[in-house]
């Protein structure tokens, strides 16, 4: 035990005081003369032995409650059992197990420097070992025993994850608050500058943590990687595809390269490209032989280079014949399946046909025969028909109605259900036709439609939005356009009809557009290829969405969640690279490409300086210097000061109520 | 006016217990005469010859004139009778607490009412005693016979115990006449034995007047902190707690007062407590109810 500030023991002078008060205070027997004591009872209370008694717990009070004070003050501290200089640190081993480690032997020098390490432990000394790539993943318990430590590294096996030097440090410092003891993090990394956080100050560590590097690698190596690939997620007409391939050179020489389309493991071409020293250069490919349904492709380098992880990009496509739109016109909107057709056979690639019903026969809907539904001017539905379409929608579906003279005296709009307030009428107004007035020019409906110039719209079916997305109004602020999210599916309401009796719109150049890319959009066909990087998350569902399970195989083709996560959860970490499976029920299935964040390609080392930095971030300087020996020594210590303050405050509450006992008795008596 | 010849401490301070018992009685007969409903007579009762030694004051110059003999005049209220003072001078009665000695007070008492019952034509005498009689001046009315009640009421200083049996078994055989007793004392003895002491004169047709005198200290002791407290005459030593003085003692106290003044009451025998710091009327005052109604 010791004393952080012994001279308050100096404080212990003033136990003096209640002593000489108390002795002042002392009870001298003066006799007094009295007329009789024939009234006056020989009884305990009349005897001043218990005042004696009261006195003198009274004077241990105080003298303890001074006592205390002066204690607390000078911070009495133990020494935790066992905590030799440096016996309490742990030693925690990290090696890097991101993807740049393939590179060369990165992985093989750190594990051998870690082994060095492990080594190096003295006797009873506590070590751990974690991976770290995006975060940092322990993998023994603290432990003493070296072979457990040795066995980890040996484990060890680089991923296809990224790394991050902010997400470390955040790590560290949380591992030291946690443990409460000195740590002294061993970090076996090829220091990829890559790797360090926008702001320095987030590699900070903590005034426990002693940060030692081991560099696992020496220079940064010539490496190229295919950046970025554009292609098609769908087609129907192979020989009409173009992908365009980005290849980006770094620490390299100018250099030609040669690239490869690959398409399900079999090389379909190879171009060389000429990259620049430390630069990029585009590939372009015409045509892709791919059968039905999804096929696994992937532009390639050839070229042996420092990290072969990164010389594939991986991309997906599906291939389908035209998909079929299930158009239900109603009784009055026959005449729309017409100009629905027209635009989109006036579109450059024939990517649907339309099978046009009468709503009122009430289909059935497949859902995996068709891209999505249009409803024409519908009216009153069929109740079953609009419960399947609803089901439909919140399946993955999509809907997009048309509301025309027939549905302006509905109550509410068909599967979405909004209020129908009725219809407008442009010839009460001052033109005598609506205009658009705003779009979001980022929907996909509005791209290349030119804002609709020109357009006259003579009546409408107004309806309240509610919650959904408006995409479109027109001058008099009636909604045009909007599209309800449902389930995992989507309703696109277009208030008005898709013929000429509403609006001109049909005999304007916009509406090609207009009808093309919507579809796309609500087949799915506007999305293009995820550029999903290992580590991140793909969304499997909307948060609020209850849908059926999903099911994700992994590239190795384990299954990436269990039959919980996949009733459940709305999201799935890719951690590994490569073509990942998401079948969603009801035949619908799709190949989700994962690549190697290209972060990781650039094998740049960090700088001497910024290593150093990194380094005194944490506890200053080697073992045994007086700021890490005064970290760990505040650590090991401890302090008792708030414990005495406490009793010392107890004593004194209980001192003023045993006193004011005597206080009272004093005034009575007076 | 008249409290100021009444306040014991100033009293105490004249000195000369006969100038303080005139003093006492003066101040307190004047005040009487103001008072219409007290009840004193001044009702002319009869003349009486003059002899030598008796006050001037009362002889009827009118009488003289005409008869040029001198005669007093006898009022209501005159009628002879003997009063006996029995006075405690037993140690406990020199107790003091910043006013006057209860001895001092008794004293003073005792002389007031004797010359009061002297100036009524009374036979007043005196016994003084601590266990043991100690001073007798058998009653009389003669001339002289005042001053030397006085002086023995003067010469009356603590002595002894108090030992109340001896004392008044003697004075059962020696009070032979019937008359007024007053017995001055603080009475620390138990009440019971008190009475049963004191009634047997009674019983001979005396009217027994008890003068419980007490210091204000005794009743209400204030201990500012714990005290060895002695017996003054036992020598008896007690530590005593001031929470103790202040609750238990004093309800003791209270009790014991009440206790013997209902058994005096109950005895035939007149109560009356005198604190040593309330005037002195009060002691002459009960003295006159008593011997009016033995008219």
């Amino acid at each position: 035990m010791g004393l952080l500030a012994p001279g308050f023991l100096a404080a212990f002078a003033l136990l003096g005081l209640p002593l000489w008060l108390h002795l002042l205070k002392r009870h001298k027997s003066i006799p007094l003369e009295f007329s009789s004591l024939m009234l006056f009872e020989r009884h305990a209370i009349s005897s001043v032995k218990s005042r004696k008694l009261d006195y003198l717990i009274l004077l241990a009070l105080r003298l303890a409650v001074l006592a205390l004070l002066a204690l607390a003050f000078a911070q009495p501290f133990l020494e935790r059992q066992g905590a030799a200089a440096g016996s309490g640190a742990v030693r925690l081993f990290v090696i890097d197990v991101s993807a740049s480690m393939n590179a060369g032997d990165r992985l093989e020098r750190a594990r051998k420097d870690a082994l060095q390490a492990i080594g190096a432990m003295k006797s009873g000394e506590r070590g751990q070992v974690a991976y770290f790539d995006r975060q940092l993943h322990l993998v023994t318990q603290p432990v003493a025993d070296p072979e457990a430590l040795r066995a980890a590294v040996r484990a060890a096996r680089a991923g296809d994850e990224r790394s991050s030097y902010g997400e470390l440090s955040k790590a560290l410092r949380g591992y030291a608050t946690t443990t409460k003891a000195p740590v002294e993090a061993h970090l076996f990394s090829d220091m990829q500058r890559s790797a360090l956080p926008d702001g320095f100050s987030e590699l900070s560590l903590g005034a426990t943590t002693k940060l030692v590097l081991h560099k696992a690698g020496s220079r940064a190596e010539a490496n190229f990687t295919v950046e970025n690939v554009q292609a098609p997620r769908r087609l129907q007409d192979p020989a009409k595809a173009r992908m365009e391939a980005i290849v980006a050179g770094f620490a390299n020489d100018a250099a030609t390269v040669p690239i490869s389309l690959v398409v399900n493991g079999r090389v379909a071409a190879t171009k060389p490209v000429a990259v620049p020293a430390k630069g990029k250069a585009k590939v372009e490919f015409i045509g892709l032989d791919v059968p039905y349904g999804w096929s696994r492709c992937e532009v390639r380098v050839e070229a042996r280079d420092a990290l072969a992880a990164d010389d594939n990009f991986y991309f997906a496509v599906e291939r389908s014949d035209p998909r079929k739109i299930l158009f239900l016109y109603g009784p009055r909107a026959q005449r729309s399946v017409l100009y629905f057709q027209s635009a989109l056979g006036a579109a450059a690639e024939a990517a649907f046909t339309v099978e046009a019903q009468s709503s009122s026969l009430a289909p059935q809907i497949n859902p995996a025969a068709i891209a999505f539904v249009v409803l024409s001017d519908p009216g009153e539905l069929n109740p079953g028909l609009e419960a399947a379409l609803q089901a439909y929608v919140k399946g993955g579906g999509a809907v997009w109605i048309a509301l025309g003279t027939s549905s302006s005296a509905l109550r509410k709009v068909p599967v979405s259900g909004e209020a129908v307030k009725g219809s407008r009428f442009a010839n009460r107004s001052g033109d005598r036709f609506f205009t658009l007035a705003s779009a979001d020019e980022n929907y996909p409906s509005m791209r290349r439609a030119n804002r609709w110039e020109g357009v006259r719209f003579f009546q409408t079916v107004s309806a309240d939005p509610g919650e959904a997305k408006v995409v479109a109004r027109l001058n008099d602020g009636t909604p045009i356009l909007y599209e309800k999210r449902i389930g995992e599916g989507r309703v696109l309401v277009f208030a008005s009809d898709f013929d000429n009796t509403a609006s001109d719109f049909p005999l304007h150049a916009s509406f090609v557009p207009f009808v093309e890319q919507t579809s796309r959009y609500l087949a799915g066909e506007e999305e293009r290829a995820p550029l999903l990087a290992a580590g991140t998350a793909y969304e499997l569902r909307a948060a609020d969405a209850r849908v059926s399970s999903v099911e994700v195989i992994a590239p190795d083709g384990s299954r990436a969640l269990s039959l919980e996560e996949s009733a459940r959860v709305p999201a799935v970490i890719v951690e590994k690279r490569g073509f990942y499976e998401v079948n969603r029920g009801a035949g619908r299935q799709e190949l989700v490409p994962v690549n190697i964040d290209r972060r990781e390609s650039n094998l740049e080392l960090i700088p001497e300086e910024s290593l150093a930095l990194w380094q005194g971030s944490g506890s200053e300087g080697a073992p045994g210097t007086a700021a890490a020996e005064e970290a760990e020594t505040a650590l090991r210590r401890q302090n008792f000061g708030l414990g005495f303050l406490w009793a010392a405050l107890a004593l004194a509450v209980v001192e003023s109520l045993w006193s004011s006992r005597h206080l009272t008795m004093t005034k009575e008596t007076a | 006016m008249e409290q100021r010849f009444l306040d014991p401490k100033v009293l105490a301070g004249l000195g000369n217990l006969a100038l303080t018992a005139r003093t006492v009685v003066d101040g307190f007969i004047s005040g009487l005469h103001r008072s219409p409903d007290f009840g004193f007579s001044q009702e002319f009762a009869e003349y009486r010859p003059y002899s030598l030694g008796d006050d001037l004051r009362y002889v009827d110059w009118n009488v003289f004139a005409r008869t040029e003999r001198a005669y007093l005049k006898r009022y209501r209220g005159e009628t002879n009778t003997r009063l006996t003072i029995l006075l405690d001078r037993s140690r406990s009665m020199g107790f003091q607490r910043g006013g006057v000695r209860k001895i001092d007070y008794a004293r003073m008492a005792a002389a007031s009412v004797a010359y009061l019952g002297h100036h009524q034509r009374d036979a007043v005498g005196v016994i003084t005693f601590d266990d043991e009689v100690r001073d007798f001046v058998a009653p009389s009315s003669r001339h002289g016979q005042l001053p030397r009640v006085l002086h023995a009421l003067e010469r009356s200083e603590p002595g002894a115990r108090t030992d109340f049996a001896r004392p008044f078994h003697y004075f059962q055989e020696f009070l032979r006449w019937r008359g007024v007793v007053l017995v001055v004392s603080d009475f620390y003895a138990p009440p019971v034995d008190i009475v049963k002491t004191i009634a047997p004169l009674r019983h001979r047709g005396n009217d027994v007047i008890l003068f419980h005198v007490l210091d204000p200290e005794e009743i209400e002791p204030k201990l500012g902190e714990p005290r060895l407290l002695v017996d003054m005459e036992t020598g008896e030593q007690l530590e005593v707690a001031p929470e103790y003085a202040a609750d238990f003692y004093q309800k003791r106290m209270a009790a014991h007062i009440a206790e013997l003044k209902k058994e005096a009451e109950a005895a035939g025998l007149s109560y009356q407590l005198l604190q040593t710091d309330r005037p002195l009327d009060e002691a002459l005052r009960e003295y006159l109810i008593v011997r009016q109604g033995r008219l």
